[in-house]
Formats: structure tokens, sequence, C-alpha cells
């Protein structure tokens, strides 16, 4: 190699320029957690009803944000990693207290008068939320004022945005995002492979435990697949199944779904689900939800956390 | 003896309010009038386990989960289906009846259902259980040990666990299929069947796996719907046979069906 003279005052130029560029622009005063939110609302866009599931679940919404993490679920594992790695507001995909109501119960509002007895004492929509006084909600709720975290749950807005990153979340994350047959739709052809084979490159890939469970005939070939992270409409496997090799879905029903693919088996057809987990299946959208936030909130560092497969497997 | 005549037994022998409005207990598929040639009691009427059945030459089949995978057993979405097109006319070619006897099941004061997997699981004291066993003791093991021995003794395959494997449990708190129940601290051990993951009405999975990273040690056993209310249809079959006599009745099981 040749060498080349830098006069140490051309160095340090080029580097200041090196440095400048590669730092985002930072305001003097960081913003709020509810003046990112606000930010990350207007660009997604649509109504937020403060009675959705969707909002600020602890901490201080007026918090200076320092960093983001999203989140398929913000676990303590979740919370701990954000605290060291500077996050101070957490975006979550999924609860954070244990269920929708996802905190303690809210108190009924007031019957109109007059109006027949309800079911009455329990908030959230009928979903009961935990204790205020339950030690693990206690704990959380302590270490996340502790640490100054703030979590927010972004929920209805992240899956049905027209982009539809869950999916491609999860196709980027497999490796197979040049193989969607057509926009908006969750059919994609990926290269063949044998459905065992395919098993174990998707737990590689997708850093899996326990959790993963498959249904079908595991000599047939797969080329065709259906990407339904979270929840998979129960009618769609009813309606799509023969257009594809394999369902894969976060969770399903298993008197509805799992059994529809038990029942393929047994008619002899090569048809395949597989579940991955809920929440597994969901921390790939959210690592493109910390992309696309770099791209709204350009002010503080936005990154993503895995809340992982919390399952393992009797032996 | 007709099919009729059999679902009025049990009526009458279930010492129960029967649940006559319950859109589950019903005849699916077949006839009231058919001449019975033998019963088989299953968990779900699967297409292999109604293959099963048929060649055992039997031709009522009492299972407890649906046919036509949906929890009211609607099939107007499904009259082209190819999938409902083979089991339907393998059904209807082979004259199978199915009833299901879900509500009825877990009204009765012993239910089949908890008794029989806390049975395979190895967990005793809940041979009179009734849907909601409560809190029972084991001896101490770790939660690893304990999934184990669920596995070993029960023949499940796919058992999907939650929490330290090296805690120790000695309490345990069981639920039937969808009834995993809510978590609470008295007990080490929540064994369930299936429930939604997450946003639900109580998430065990984070509940389970926070309460261990605060120091709190606890664990959660998800068998499987299907598997977690199995056994205790082998149990129904032998009850059945205590009052219907000159019919052969057995128990078909449903087939896991994971691979692993």
């Amino acid at each position: 190699m040749k060498p080349t003279h830098i006069s140490r005052r051309q160095f340090a130029a080029l580097a200041g320029t090196v440095a400048a560029a590669s730092l985002p622009m930072r305001s003097a005063t960081p913003p709020t957690a509810q003046a990112v939110v606000d930010k990350l609302q207007a660009a997604l866009g649509g109504e937020w009803p403060a009675t959705g599931v969707e909002g600020f679940k602890a901490g201080d919404p007026n918090s200076p944000v320092k960093g983001i993490a999203t989140t398929a679920m913000a676990t303590m594992e979740v919370l701990k990693q954000a605290v060291k790695a500077n996050a101070n507001l957490v975006i979550t995909y999924e609860p954070t207290f244990f269920g929708r109501a996802d905190g303690p119960p809210k108190p009924a509002p007031a019957p109109p008068a007059g109006a027949a007895p309800g079911r009455g004492g329990r908030g959230g929509g009928g979903f009961g939320g935990i204790s205020p006084d339950d030690p693990v909600y206690k704990g959380k709720k302590e270490f996340i004022e502790k640490n100054g975290l703030v979590v927010y749950r972004l929920f209805d807005h992240w899956k049905s945005r027209k982009e539809g990153e869950m999916v491609t979340g999860l196709a980027d994350a497999l490796g197979w995002s040049k193989g969607r047959v057509k926009p908006d739709d969750v059919l994609y052809e990926i290269p063949s492979a044998s459905y065992e084979d395919l098993v174990a490159q998707i737990k590689k890939k997708l850093n899996l435990n326990g959790g993963l469970r498959a249904v079908g005939d595991r000599k047939s070939t797969i080329r065709k697949v259906m990407l339904c992270p979270g929840t998979m409409a129960p009618d769609l496997i009813y309606r799509r199944y023969a257009e594809a090799d394999l369902m894969i879905a976060g969770e399903v029903r298993e008197w509805e779904n799992t059994f529809f693919a038990a029942d393929i088996v047994a008619a002899g057809e090569k048809h395949g689900l597989i579940t991955l987990g809920r929440v597994a299946s969901e921390d790939p959208g959210m690592r493109a939800c910390a992309a696309w936030l770099k791209t709204v909130v350009k002010d503080v560092p936005a990154q993503f956390i895995a809340a992982g497969d919390l399952y393992w497997r009797a032996v | 003896m007709k099919v009729r005549e059999v679902i009025d037994l049990i009526k009458q022998n279930a010492g129960i309010v029967w649940p006559d409005r319950s859109f589950r207990d019903t005849l699916k598929t077949g006839d009231p009038e058919a001449e019975v040639k033998g019963i088989a009691t299953t968990m779900m009427a699967t297409f292999d386990m109604l293959k099963r059945a048929n060649q055992a030459g039997l031709n009522m089949i009492i299972t407890h989960e649906d046919t036509w995978w949906n929890d009211r057993d609607e099939t107007k979405d499904l009259l082209t289906n190819p999938l409902y097109l083979k089991k339907a006319d393998f059904i209807n070619k082979n004259g199978l009846n199915i009833w299901r006897n879900h509500d009825s099941t877990h009204a009765m004061k012993v239910d089949i259902t908890v008794t029989g997997t806390l049975r395979a699981i190895g967990v005793k004291g809940g041979e009179n259980a009734s849907m909601r066993p409560g809190i029972l003791p084991i001896p101490e093991m770790t939660l690893g040990e304990f999934a184990s021995q669920a596995k070993r003794l029960s023949g499940i395959r796919h058992i999907r666990v939650v929490g330290d494997p090296k805690q120790k449990v000695s309490k345990v708190l069981d639920g039937p299929g969808y009834a995993t129940p809510r978590f609470t601290l008295d007990t080490d051990v929540v064994v369930g069947g299936e429930s939604q993951e997450a946003d639900g009405g109580f998430d065990n999975v984070e509940y389970v796996a926070d309460a261990n990273s605060l120091g709190i040690h606890k664990g959660l056993v998800m068998l499987g719907h299907v598997v977690s209310e199995q056994p205790g249809h082998d149990d129904y079959a032998k009850w059945l046979q205590t009052f219907i006599k000159g019919v052969p009745i057995q128990y078909v099981a449903a087939e896991e069906p994971f691979w692993v």
C-alpha cells in the first residue's frame, strides 16, 4: 500500500467532518415522552381514543427522553436492558401489566340514572386487571419509576399500518423479503426447503427457545408460506390453506386452527401450520418500528430490544 | 340401543341439572334414531380419531371438543371447504353419529377432564376434583423435574414451560383446556392447557417471567389444550359402562398433533 501523506491540519478537518456527519442533530433540550408520542401519533394518523389499549402505562410522560426502545413486550428483562442502553422511553406492542387492562382495575364509570345494573366491579372492558398490591405488579412499577422509565403501548395503529411492518418485519427477519407474492398480502414464495429443515432455520433466525410448535408432514417440501405474526385470524386457514405449503402464525386457538391443520394431515394433504409464539412472532415487527421511528423522531436515538421466546420445553 | 337413548341415559346419570340450553352439548352429525354399534369417547373428534373409531366398529362418538373447528360447530361458511367436504363425506359414508359432552362434563361434581389429567401428570389428591381443583401439594422437586415427570407419565410430547427449571416447587394449581387458571402467588406452579399468550384477561406467561426476574420464583406448565383434558375420557368410557349395557364402549384418544 502506498502511504499517503496527510497533514495534521487536513486530518483534523476530515475527522471533524466525519464526526459531525455521523451524529444526529440534537436539540439543546431533549423532547418529553409526550412530545415524542405526539409526533409518533401524528405520523401514524387516525384517531387515538383514550379508551383504547394504546397509551402511557407507567412513568411520567413529561420526562425528557434520552433514548427510545421498541419491543414486542415490555418484560422486566426488556426494561432492565433499556436502562442499560440509556433508553428511557419504552414502546411496547403488548401489555406491560399482565393483561389487556394493563394495570389495576379502573373505577367503573358511574351508570346513567335509571340504568339497569351492569356487571360492575370490572374495569378494562371486562378484563379485570391486577391488584395494586400484587408484588409482581408493585415490583415492576417500582423498577420503572426508580429508573425513570416511561412505558407507552403502541398496538392497533402499528398493527393496522398500511405498510404492514408486522408482516414485512417478520419476512425480513427470516430473509424472505423479496418473496412477497403481491403487495399487502401475507403470501410469500421462499427458497424451497424441507419442512424439517425450515423449522430449524426459523428457530435459528428468530433465536427461538421452546415456544415453536409444528403440525404437518415434516418431510414435505415448503415453497409458499403465509406469515401471520400475532394471533392469526381463525378463518384465514379455512379460506386460504390450499394456496400455501405452510402457515406461520404467532398463536392460534387449538380447537379452531391447530386441529384444522391436524385434519389436513389426516386427509392426506400436505399443508402445515407453525405457531412461533405470539410475542416471539411480534418482535421482528417491533424491530421495524424502531427503524421507522428513526425517520420520524430524529432528535433522540431509537433501538429495538427483543422480548424473545420465554418458553422452554420439558425434556 | 339408539343414539337418542344413549344421550338420555347420560342425562339421567350425570347427577346435574342438565344444560338444556347449551349450544355445545348437542348431536353434531348423524341421526338420533340410528342404532348404536359401539361408543367411542374422546377429547376431540379429529379426522384421524374418527378413522380409528370407525375401524374399531364404533359408530357413536362422544367428543368433548368441536368437530368443525369452531366452538359452535357452525358449518355454513365451510360448505365448499375441501377439508370439510372430505371429513363430512367420511362421517356420512360411515354413518358416524357425533355428540358433544362439553358443558355437562364440566358441570359434574367430579370433572374427569381435571381428575384424569392430575392423575396423568402424577399429582395426587385431585381424585374427586371439580373443574376448579384448588392448589394441591406435591413432594418438593424442581420445576424442571416436575415438567419432566409430567411429560414422562402422561406421554405428552410437547410441553411448554416458563420459569427457572432449578427452582423448587411443592404446590400445583391445575385447570383444564382453555380454563388455564389465572396465576396466584399462593401456588408455585400453574398447569394449564392453552391460553392467549398476551393481551388477554390475564397474561400468565409475562407474569411468571417477570415474577422470576423480581426474585419471586414461580413456574407455568402449558400442556396443550387437547392433551390437558384428554386422559379423563378413559374414565368417561368406564363411567358409561356402568349404565349402558350391550354395546362396546371404549376410549379413543385424539392425536397430539405437534411434532418435536
